[in-house]
């Protein structure tokens, strides 16, 4: 068996023993995240006024984008904001259905005497696809109801009475960006926006366009950040100590079979820079 | 998996195992197994991409409405709104775009370039106007005060944040100045400077590319030991 093959059995064993012994660390806390739970705490929607998440992701970004996109969406259903869900990215139709109905199943089991149904919680409209020209449209149209036109099952907006009558982009309080898509992250950034209207941006990154994430957080163009599986795991954190029977194991599970992860590459890496050292005094040592 | 997961659940779960296992086939060695679900991974993202669109798009925005499909009607047969037939111009752009195809035709390519050159107007005037509204409040952002005051006290944190970041930003934007003569002058000497904190981004850029990475490996390794082993017990009879 090559080296290559042994540094991968580590690696897998490193990963697969948190998750086989379910084994949970409290994830280290993250103030980005903490922005963003503040930020969706002190959002208010009267009648027609809703929150806009896109899931511009797929099966390669999975891993950190769709619990990121869950933790978004619960803490937006625990405060009854109508959320509309759809995205510009093909691959993401699975998660546009999946994840909010696994949030509301999730609460409903937490709180059997409250529901969340599709319709009135949130609906799903599906892939849009024209990224910039499609979001000028959209910022630009008079009532997104009429402009968005029908859900994914080919039911008239119209029909839910949350959803019959936006209004203008204007009545969008909150828009949540779920990717690791630079491109469709910026298509938000530069065309999700007109004059007199400048939306709150939250944003769930992978965590290789996290540093890029935090100039736009620098700058105030977003306004929270979920860095990540990590940024995730604290979100849950948070919404655990307000909302205790919140059940967030599994991701922290996860975020502790990663940094067992990190810390098996660190230790690679010292060997691997000791062990020239190591062999070089050796063979002056047999000389 | 929860053990009322329906019989399609269980398969696609089962599937989905499969292929993964495949894909991480390949680091034992390059084989057919892994050959297979990769072709089939690019097959199914390459049709289901048009098939969205026609479907998400094409059909419920364009085609009904023109052709009056998305047209309602009570019970007696009256229409709840009536045909729009503004629609039919719809007909204009899609014929325009159609003149695509004409990059085909040896003969009538001069076509194609008239839609070519449209959209690269298009995208062009796009991308002056999304790079000003996401640069410029960058550009804004970056004048960062030196001397902080948090409270009304000083705070040497934040200054100091403030001070590195404004450093790096000069001593980066100096490394990249090429257009005057740097031999011997006091710009020339500084610009190496902006080479470590270069190095310093690419760093963080490589480490946080590991760690999507393993996060991806977290994932796969959740859903086999969990979902997939579940998935697996039940098709042998043990769920």
């Amino acid at each position: 068996m090559g080296s290559r093959r042994i540094i991968y059995l580590i690696m897998l064993v490193a990963v697969a023993a948190p998750i086989l012994l379910g084994i949970s660390q409290r994830p280290s806390r993250l103030v980005s995240a903490e922005r963003m739970y503040d930020v969706l705490e002190k959002v208010e929607v009267k009648p027609g006024e809703v929150a806009m998440v896109w899931m511009d992701f797929g099966p390669n970004t999975i891993a950190e984008n769709e619990p990121q996109a869950m933790v978004m969406i619960e803490h937006l259903f625990r405060r009854r904001v109508p959320v509309v869900v759809l995205s510009q990215y093909q691959q993401a139709e699975r998660f546009l259905s999946r994840v909010p109905q696994t949030v509301a199943r999730q609460l409903e089991a937490e709180m059997p005497d409250q529901k969340w149904r599709y319709g009135e919680a949130w609906i799903n409209v599906g892939y849009k696809p024209g990224a910039a020209i499609f979001m000028q449209s959209l910022v630009n149209a008079a009532d997104l109801s009429k402009f968005l036109g029908r859900d994914v099952n080919g039911m008239p907006l119209s029909n839910y009475p949350n959803f019959a009558a936006i209004g203008g982009v204007e009545r969008v309080k909150v828009v949540g960006e779920v990717t690791g898509l630079v491109g469709v992250f910026d298509t938000i950034i530069q065309f999700f926006q007109k004059k007199g209207y400048r939306p709150v941006i939250i944003h769930g990154c992978t965590s290789i366009t996290i540093p890029e994430a935090y100039i736009f957080l620098d700058s105030g163009q977003l306004h929270g950040l979920l860095e990540g599986i990590a940024g995730a795991a604290w979100y849950s954190e948070v919404l655990k100590k307000f909302h205790p029977q919140s059940d967030n194991k599994r991701l922290l599970v996860t975020n502790t079979a990663l940094s067992a992860a990190h810390l098996v590459i660190i230790g690679l890496i010292i060997v691997g820079n000791i062990m020239p050292f190591f062999t070089r005094w050796r063979s002056r040592g047999d000389r | 998996m929860g053990t009322g997961s329906s019989a399609w659940e269980i398969a696609s779960v089962f599937v989905g195992g499969l292929a993964t296992l495949a894909i991480f086939s390949f680091l034992i060695k390059e084989n057919g197994f892994y050959r297979f679900f990769e072709h089939l991974f690019i097959g199914i993202a390459a049709g289901l991409g048009p098939m969205l669109v026609v479907r998400d798009f094409l059909w419920p925005n364009i085609v009904e409405p023109m052709l009056g499909f998305s047209v309602r009607t009570y019970p007696d047969g009256t229409p709840v709104v009536p045909y729009q037939p503004l629609y039919l111009l719809y007909l204009i752009p899609m014929g325009f775009g159609c003149l695509y195809y004409f990059i085909y035709s040896k003969r009538h390519a001069w076509l194609a370039k008239i839609v070519i050159g449209f959209t690269l107007g298009t995208s062009g005037a796009l991308a002056i106007r999304g790079f000003f509204s996401e640069a410029i409040p960058q550009v804004a952002s970056s004048f960062k005060p030196l001397i902080v005051f948090e409270d009304g006290a000083f705070s040497i944190f934040a200054s100091f944040n403030n001070l590195l970041f404004v450093l790096t930003l000069l001593l980066v934007l100096n490394y990249f100045l090429f257009t005057f003569g740097r031999e011997g002058s006091a710009q020339g000497k500084i610009a190496p400077l902006g080479r470590p904190l270069l190095m310093v981004c690419f760093g963080a850029f490589f480490g946080s590319t590991v760690m999507a990475r393993l996060a991806l490996l977290v994932e796969r390794v959740q859903f086999i030991v969990r979902d997939w082993v579940a998935a697996v017990g039940t098709i042998v009879g043990f769920g």
